[in-house]
């Protein structure tokens, strides 16, 4: 077999989607080629950044409610298009409308999701003026402020160097149980940042969740849940999602 | 009168049967629907859209994977979509050779590549190479079934695939290269 031919093949057969003969074949070449083996590493180093980095996004919640809402009514039987072909409620905008929604959305909800429960803490502390029940931008001061609070200690970063100072935390409640919120600032926006133990149920997948304006993104690393909330840009919550993830152990 | 119970009857059943078989595949539509129309207002619409269709096709679907057929559908009400916002000018059929990029001598990985990176790239690459990545990295789906999934033959599945690869390796090869400097 050529390395052109090995080249072809690569993919497949890391994938998995290559028949026996043609596996071995590629096996045979790989034994023998320092530079294919080279490539089929790389490659599955990258697959492997894409499953972990790329996010899935996750529907919002509303979705759902209006699918089967337009599933109810007789013109479901006549698909026509929404806000791209259509001027429609679709085309709402704006915080004011995007806020309405979001607080008809959390009272209409019958259960809401970890995802909704998010924001809607995010929005309480920011509306009641209590984003943080200790202020300060230092580490060592807003970690020890929650010995005793919870049953866990939190990692508290500072991403002070790469545009998101700390300023403070506080406790909050989310997933039926009280956790610690550490609040971050990008410009004028801000980002709470939810961490609790994953204890025995399922660690989270990586998943971007965008809502009303709000996005959530959350994760789980050693046995710990991690979850930010903020009306702050994608690329932003993305690049500050990956800072604590790497800061933390 | 009577029919009309009667066909209310046979709605409902169809409605829920529908609603068991295809609303559990939510997310999926919707990931793929996010992916290739890059914001989260037309994913919504898309993925509403391919809804009631799948609803008005649900008759004609008899077994087998749910989430494949619906995603079928999704990525035809995308690609539909992504027509007209292009001003209703046709797409030309694609050409991987014009994507392809030239071979890069630095063959290496950027292995500490970062999210962002990892989504931007992504997000800019040609959608035929996005959406082979999304559906076979991201959503699992094997060779076979993105091949009836996209209409194409799983010999393009293959090289298109290993292609759009080769391009976000060389675009986060690329971007990482223009970051450090
Ligand atoms: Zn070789």
């Amino acid at each position: 077999m050529t390395c052109e031919r090995a080249e072809r093949l690569l993919d497949a057969y890391m994938d998995g989607e290559l028949d026996l003969p043609g596996s071995l074949e590629v096996e045979e070449h790989l034994r023998d080629c320092d530079r294919c083996q080279q490539r089929l590493e790389e490659r599955r180093a990258l697959v492997g950044a894409i499953r972990e980095k790329a996010p899935c996004f996750e529907a919002p919640g509303y979705i759902m409610t209006r699918i089967r809402a337009r599933l109810g009514e007789s013109s479901a039987s006549k698909p026509g298009w929404l806000r791209l072909f259509q001027p429609a409620w679709a085309s709402l905008s704006g915080a004011l409308a995007a806020f309405a929604i979001a607080m008809l959305y959390f009272l209409g909800a019958p259960r809401p999701g970890l995802n909704e429960e998010a924001v809607a803490d995010h929005v309480r502390s920011l509306q009641a003026g209590h984003l943080m029940d200790v202020a300060s931008t230092d580490q060592h001061t807003v970690k020890p402020w929650f010995a005793g609070k919870l049953d866990y200690s939190p990692q508290v970063v500072d991403l002070a160097s790469a545009g998101f100072p700390l300023i403070g935390g506080r406790l909050d409640v989310l997933d039926r149980r009280p956790v610690a919120a550490i609040v971050y600032q990008r410009r004028k926006h801000y980002i709470n940042l939810f961490i609790w133990p994953a204890g025995e149920g399922a660690s989270l997948s990586r998943t971007l969740h965008e809502e009303h304006g709000y996005r959530t993104l959350r994760w789980s690393k050693a046995g710990m849940n991690y979850l930010a909330v903020s009306d702050v840009q994608e690329a932003d919550l993305v690049n500050f999602a990956g800072l604590v993830k790497a800061h933390t152990d | 009168m009577m029919e009309e119970l009667y066909g209310n009857r046979t709605d409902a059943a169809m409605r829920q049967r529908f609603e068991e078989a295809l609303l559990p595949h939510l997310d999926a539509a919707y990931n793929l629907a996010r992916w290739l129309m890059h914001n989260p207002q037309d994913a919504e619409d898309c993925v509403q859209e391919a809804y009631l269709r799948a609803y008005k096709a649900f008759p004609r679907f008899r077994q087998g994977d749910g989430r494949a057929w619906l995603t079928a559908i999704v990525r035809n009400v995308c690609y539909t979509a992504i027509k007209r916002l292009r001003g209703r000018k046709e797409m030309e059929p694609f050409d991987e050779e014009l994507h392809f990029p030239t071979p890069n001598p630095s063959t290496e990985t950027p292995r500490e590549a970062d999210a962002e990176a990892v989504q931007l790239m992504l997000m800019n690459l040609a959608p035929e190479f996005r959406e082979l990545i999304v559906l076979h990295d991201l959503e699992g789906f094997s060779y076979k079934e993105i091949a009836a999934i996209a209409g194409i033959p799983i010999g393009t599945v293959m090289s298109r695939l290993s292609r759009g690869r080769e391009k976000l390796r060389a675009d986060l090869a690329a971007f990482s290269k223009d970051s450090n400097i």
